[in-house]
């Protein structure tokens, strides 16, 4: 329950910060700091259990949500990002605890194995394509 | 590596916002995320892109707990080393969402050293 409220919440952030930065062209800073500043204020107040670690989660996914449109087409992509960087900050909780820059660091971490994925499907679809043509050839030759 | 008008600008600027972040954080109490939101949407508001991004890059190293700076001194040379690795690696992995914060990471654990070997 609690890793699905965090990765639910990361994707909140993180769709937010890309939707300010991008749809509403405000810049990627302004987007992720105005969704941090007020993940800091809003979390604790709503959920005294549970809203310091929520607070933080939603942090890191506006560090994520920073990520350029070249990078990020779509957002089903930042979905996807987002939803990486839950189960990542999950894991790696008491990773690291107290450095400065944890949380983006698991931020870039989560779009390099996104972009990753990605471009491997790609290939994969591409040697699937070349090997159906040279196939193809083959029984026309 | 040279030092021009523009990277000094940069090295001041770092050190100011990591400083500003670690009081916010720490002195006044408002916690890492705050201190790092307030920081990020004043450097959003009254700097250019640029120097925006600097700014919100090197507050994540004044994000930092007690055990890796534990004073003012130390987030004044937080912020200058978050300054130095910004400028060499400005054109790295530009676009990636975290980059900022692994900029910071990395400056975070030398820092952390440095205290470290300072005691």
């Amino acid at each position: 329950m609690n890793i699905l409220l965090i990765i639910l919440t990361a994707i909140a952030a993180g769709v937010t910060t890309y939707f300010i930065a991008n749809n509403l062209k405000k810049g990627a800073v302004l987007a992720s700091a105005s969704v941090t500043l007020a993940s800091g204020i809003i979390f604790p107040y709503f959920f005294p259990t549970m809203g310091s670690t929520l607070m933080v989660v939603a942090a890191c996914a506006s560090y994520g949500g920073m990520v350029s449109r070249r990078n990020a087409p779509s957002i089903i992509d930042m979905i996807m990002i987002s939803a990486i960087i839950g189960m990542l900050f999950s894991i790696t909780a008491t990773s690291y605890a107290g450095i400065g820059g944890r949380l983006g660091t698991i931020a870039a971490i989560s779009c390099f194995a996104w972009l990753g994925v990605k471009n491997s499907a790609k290939a994969a679809s591409r040697a699937r394509k070349s090997d159906f043509l040279s196939k193809s050839v083959g029984i026309w030759q | 590596m040279t030092m021009d008008k523009g990277k000094i600008k940069i090295l001041l600027l770092a050190i100011a916002s990591t400083s500003l972040t670690w009081i916010l954080n720490h002195h006044l109490g408002l916690g890492p995320i705050v201190a790092n939101g307030l920081i990020g949407v004043l450097a959003a508001i009254l700097m250019p892109g640029a120097l925006a991004g600097v700014a919100y890059t090197s507050s994540f190293v004044g994000m930092s707990s007690l055990a890796v700076l534990p004073s003012i001194m130390f987030a004044l040379i937080g912020g200058l080393i978050a300054g130095f690795v910004i400028i060499t690696t400005t054109e790295i992995y530009a676009g990636i969402g975290g980059k900022g914060g692994t900029t910071a990471a990395a400056a975070a654990l030398v820092t952390r050293a440095i205290s470290g070997l300072l005691g």
